[in-house]
């Protein structure tokens, strides 16, 4: 079947679908606990896993804080295929905590480089 | 914030840093600030070059692009196709075709990118190839 939100192919018999962690199954048996850790997935929730911000942020920015992101991001998968929905959900909010901690730290520093700029070219203007 | 708007930000963002891109070589025209690691420490991170290499790309210098950021080029695509995914989410409710990426490739593309990182900072042959710009240099 394929998942209503995402649109990504999942088993016929999928609980939950494995991209975007979307219940897929309606009705009463959405509401079964999942026999191994007995958490009940809540239809139309999602588990992101950030991972393309992530990317954005490790190769396009040059940040190295992106790397936790993808950590966490491989962890959200790596638990929503162990059916540990809980576990991927913790995951999934480190990973977007950390996109954010790049975010803020690439436009601080857009903002320091400006500066410097700026800085440089006044202490130019002072020199001639 | 509304996923709308972080939509409507990230699609100027984007426009305005393609446009930018387009018109000014981040190699010699001095419009884009310096990166603050590069600055501070002289290494290559494995991202050095990336805007370079969209400069090249958008100018349809393949070649150029590869010597600047091969990483780069490789994921640029995905992303892409990631990135269009959400906006069509946002804007009809449903994004592209999806797959679903096993933990352990997520796991390789990170020893990737950090391996990168390393390996284009060796002094050696045929590592420092991997430097910006050095297998380009006509």
């Amino acid at each position: 079947m394929f998942c209503p939100q995402c649109g990504a192919s999942n088993a016929d018999n999928a609980v939950a679908c494995v991209q975007c962690g979307r219940s897929l199954q309606a009705g009463t048996i959405a509401a079964t606990p999942l026999p191994a850790t007995g958490v009940v997935i809540p239809p139309g929730a999602t588990v992101p896993n950030y991972l393309v911000f992530a990317i954005l942020t490790t190769v396009f920015c040059c940040l190295p804080t992106g790397i936790p992101a993808i950590i966490y991001a491989a962890q959200v998968n790596g638990k929503l295929q162990a059916g540990d929905y809980t576990g991927a959900q913790a995951a999934s909010g480190n990973a977007k905590m950390w996109c954010w901690i790049s975010f803020g730290l690439g436009l601080a520093s857009v903002a320091v480089s400006m500066l410097l700029f700026m800085l440089g070219i006044l202490g130019n203007l002072h020199h001639h | 914030m509304r996923r709308s708007h972080l939509l409507a930000a990230a699609l100027v963002t984007a426009s305005v840093g393609a446009v930018t891109l387009w018109f000014f070589d981040p190699a010699s025209s001095g419009v884009f600030p310096a990166c603050p690691l590069r600055y501070l420490t002289g290494l290559y991170c494995p991202g050095c070059g990336s805007l370079r290499a969209i400069h090249q790309l958008l100018h349809g210098n393949l070649a150029a692009a590869w010597a600047m950021n091969p990483l780069a080029v490789v994921l640029l695509p995905f992303l892409s196709y990631e990135l269009a995914s959400e906006a069509l989410s946002v804007w009809r409710g449903r994004g592209l075709p999806q797959m679903f990426l096993p933990a352990a490739w997520i796991w390789g593309l990170c020893a990737v990118i950090v391996l990168f990182g390393v390996v284009r900072n060796l002094p050696v042959h045929p590592f420092d190839l991997l430097a910006p710009g050095a297998m380009f240099r006509p």
